[in-house]
């Protein structure tokens, strides 16, 4: 019993150690993700204006998702900035993914992180300027082609010769017309 | 690349038909004859060969002493290197052959302008 005790009283000693607070241990607004599920449509004014606040947004700027059974419920509708966009050279409490503490996400925040999809990219070169590139570059190719056609390479030879008058019952031929067809060297017989 | 030139750009009228045969008297030209083409072997042993139509041609025969050479050593079929050699160099003399009737009829052709651009030449003085 002295032991145990002496344990019990040791743990609680040490547990300040071991269980350090942290941003996830003392979250404050949500523990649980039952508690980040968007709350429903909202349909009144009041309404709009209390999941405005519970989202840290103004009602100005509080935009929802259509109620068309493919929404979000009352989740904020907010404008793509994209990892590769937010500036990396801003505060961030977490300069990994480039996002504040208790920040409101873009509904496919996994689908704009650094690493992937950048809508907010500026190309050097348009896409419509890429596609008429590459639409150009292949229609230079066709025209060629196509105007060469007409004109294949070749090998300076004349066709096979074959015996037995160029295989004409082998190639089923009508025995009854036959022609003779002979092949000569260019050796004179002896 | 030179063929094309002169068959496409520089004298498509002289330049010979590579898909017919010739078109001119193949013994034209040659005041002791020629040599014909002859095939040591006949139909039957070639279709108890079981011979491809592409393999029936002037070289047929050699092609025959490969694939014999093949079922006598097999499975050392290395052994029939020289049978094998010797078909191919079969292969190559019939295409150098081509290449002269190519030739032939090209010659022939330029001839036969010449000829005629000649005769018009005298009727019109």
């Amino acid at each position: 019993m002295a032991t145990l005790r002496t344990s019990c009283r040791t743990v609680a000693k040490l547990k300040r150690y071991l269980v350090q607070r942290t941003v996830a241990t003392s979250s404050v607004v949500s523990n649980w993700n039952k508690d980040w599920q968007p709350g429903p449509f909202p349909k009144t004014q009041e309404e709009r204006i209390a999941a405005a606040k519970k989202y840290g947004l103004r009602v100005e700027d509080y935009q929802v998702y259509p109620d068309d059974g493919l929404g979000y419920g009352d989740y904020p509708k907010l404008p793509i900035v994209s990892g590769e966009h937010r500036d990396p050279y801003e505060d961030w409490d977490d300069p990994g993914s480039k996002t504040n503490y208790n920040e409101v996400r873009h509904v496919d925040h996994d689908l704009y992180l650094e690493y992937k999809l950048d809508p907010n990219r500026k190309r050097q070169v348009s896409l419509n300027k890429q596609l008429l590139q590459f639409l150009g570059a292949v229609t230079a190719i066709m025209v060629v082609y196509v105007l060469c056609e007409p004109y294949p390479f070749f090998q300076p030879v004349l066709p096979k010769q074959f015996p037995f008058n160029d295989l004409y019952l082998e190639k089923g031929g009508d025995p009854s017309m036959e022609p003779t067809v002979k092949h000569y060297t260019f050796e004179s017989p002896e | 690349m030179g063929n094309q030139i002169y068959a496409y750009i520089t004298h498509p009228d002289t330049a010979p038909d590579i898909k017919n045969p010739p078109t001119f008297d193949p013994l034209y030209g040659f005041p002791n004859g020629r040599k014909e083409r002859v095939l040591p072997l006949s139909r039957e042993e070639m279709d108890r060969a079981n011979m491809p139509l592409d393999k029936r041609d002037y070289c047929a025969d050699i092609w025959l002493d490969y694939l014999t050479c093949r079922d006598k050593v097999y499975p050392l079929t290395a052994k029939c290197d020289h049978e094998y050699h010797k078909y191919y160099d079969c292969q190559y003399d019939d295409f150098v052959l081509r290449m002269k009737e190519y030739e032939r009829e090209k010659r022939l052709k330029e001839r036969a302008k010449r000829i005629e651009a000649k005769r018009s030449k005298e009727e019109l003085e």
